[in-house]
């Protein structure tokens, strides 16, 4: 489930750089947040459990 | 009265005799099957007809289907309607009686009509239709979500089905990389016994965390769909929590099981590819959004560089009309400062006199006696103050 959030999370930071409601400094972090989060879907979809646990507590 | 006596073969004759006399015409007798089984080629019946209301018997009696005809008529069933004949039908067969002293009476089958059957299992199929639709549980599954990231699956099927190796087989090699986690829950996927064992098999699916179900059932199966039809079944599957695919297989109409589940497919390797087919959209998606943010980045960082070039390309200019100004304003200061030396005012007549190095402006501080000098255009005059 928790998943289904970073992806809705994903969609809203996307949103908001098209709208131009970022500033300059708002814009670093979230994108940087924004390659977090499509890094961790990608790996939800192509690696099993185990390995997702691992990535996760390094 | 007839006090002769006779033997029981004479009298069973008697039977015999007027039976073939009195009923020489074959009739089509519809009735519902209590008993259906297969022996050395032929087939033995037991016929039943039951009380509408009450469902208590009414008429009972023994049917038999010799193999010279049986061979042909059997077929033709279960190609008409994709069963095999079983107890619990309603038929419509053609028969003539025969009496035998020895075995009794029993009703002899020439044919079949299999459209009849078919009716019957149709109208018993709206029956359990109308009868989950009232329940409110026809839709359910369709309510359902298959959830984004759906990789825990859980499989019934019959373990030795080919179905299910092509199944898994696809999944494992799908050429995205995704990866599945897939668990085979195995139950009896045909014949008597479908029922119990899938809804076992769900029973135990409903504890464990899996994302969906699939149900899939190899071609080549007999299509003795019947089991897939029951009403604890469908109610079963429409009120599972999470969604089921239904592979069962088959060309003809949908079952029942197939109308209540959340998605059906024809074959299992069709269900592998929707499970593949989803999780592609969802990495579409994060692959667009990817996408969208590196060019909405390059788009402000083209446009930050553009704002620079701008400012850049100005400060020549601003930094010229700066300097021009500063240098008229020197020149300004350069006149001034001619204008007031000291030199010009000598040059007209004026001169600067001086006392002990100071310049004199008031001759109230001088005395008589004070050593003066005058400086003038040219040279100066020493002179002394007489008053």
């Amino acid at each position: 489930m928790k998943y289904e959030a970073a992806l809705a999370e994903l969609q809203t930071i996307v949103r908001k750089m098209e709208n131009d409601e970022l500033d300059i400094d708002q814009m670093g972090e979230q994108l940087k947040r924004a390659q977090q989060l499509i890094k961790l879907c990608r790996d939800k979809l192509t690696k099993t459990d185990a390995e997702i646990k691992k990535i996760l507590t390094e | 009265m007839d006090s002769k006596r006779h033997s029981l073969f004479e009298l069973n004759r008697l039977v015999r005799e007027s039976i073939e006399c009195e009923m020489p015409d074959e009739y089509w007798v519809e009735a519902e099957l209590s008993e259906c089984r297969e022996s050395r080629g032929h087939c033995y019946m037991e016929l039943i007809q039951k009380d509408e209301q009450t469902a208590t018997p009414i008429a009972k009696a023994s049917a038999k289907c010799w193999a010279n005809k049986w061979i042909t008529i059997r077929p033709y069933f279960e190609r008409t309607t994709g069963q095999q004949l079983h107890a619990g039908m309603k038929v419509l067969l053609q028969v003539y009686p025969q009496f035998h002293e020895a075995y009794g009476f029993s009703w002899i089958v020439n044919d079949i009509d299999p459209t009849y059957t078919l009716g019957d299992m149709a109208r018993k199929r709206q029956e359990i239709i109308l009868k989950l639709k009232a329940e409110g549980v026809f839709d359910l599954q369709k309510e359902l979500k298959l959830p984004k990231f759906c990789q825990h699956i859980a499989v019934i099927s019959s373990q030795t089905a080919a179905g299910y190796g092509d199944f898994c087989n696809q999944l494992a090699t799908n050429p995205y990389g995704f990866h599945f986690d897939v668990q085979l829950f195995p139950a009896i996927m045909q014949g008597e016994g479908v029922e119990q064992s899938i809804i076992a098999a769900l029973e135990q699916i409903y504890h464990l965390p899996f994302d969906c179900v699939v149900i899939i059932r190899g071609g080549g199966a007999t299509s003795d769909m019947s089991g897939f039809d029951t009403l604890a079944l469908a109610e079963n599957v429409a009120n599972f929590p999470i969604p089921i695919i239904t592979g069962i297989g088959h060309e003809r109409d949908e079952s029942i099981l197939d109308m209540v589940s959340h998605t059906r497919v024809k074959t299992p390797t069709a269900a592998a590819t929707l499970l593949i087919d989803h999780s592609k959209s969802v990495l579409d998606a994060i692959d667009d959004m990817q996408t969208r943010i590196t060019s909405m980045l390059q788009l402000k960082l083209s446009s930050a560089s553009h704002q620079l070039l701008t400012v850049e390309s100005k400060i020549p200019l601003l930094l010229e009309r700066k300097l021009t100004n500063e240098n008229h304003r020197l020149l300004l200061l350069e006149e001034k400062l001619k204008a007031l030396d000291p030199t010009l005012l000598l040059a007209r007549g004026y001169s600067i006199t001086l006392h002990n190095g100071r310049i004199i402006k008031d001759a109230t501080t001088l005395k008589p006696g004070d050593k003066l000098e005058t400086r003038v255009a040219k040279g100066v005059i020493q002179s002394t103050v007489t008053n």
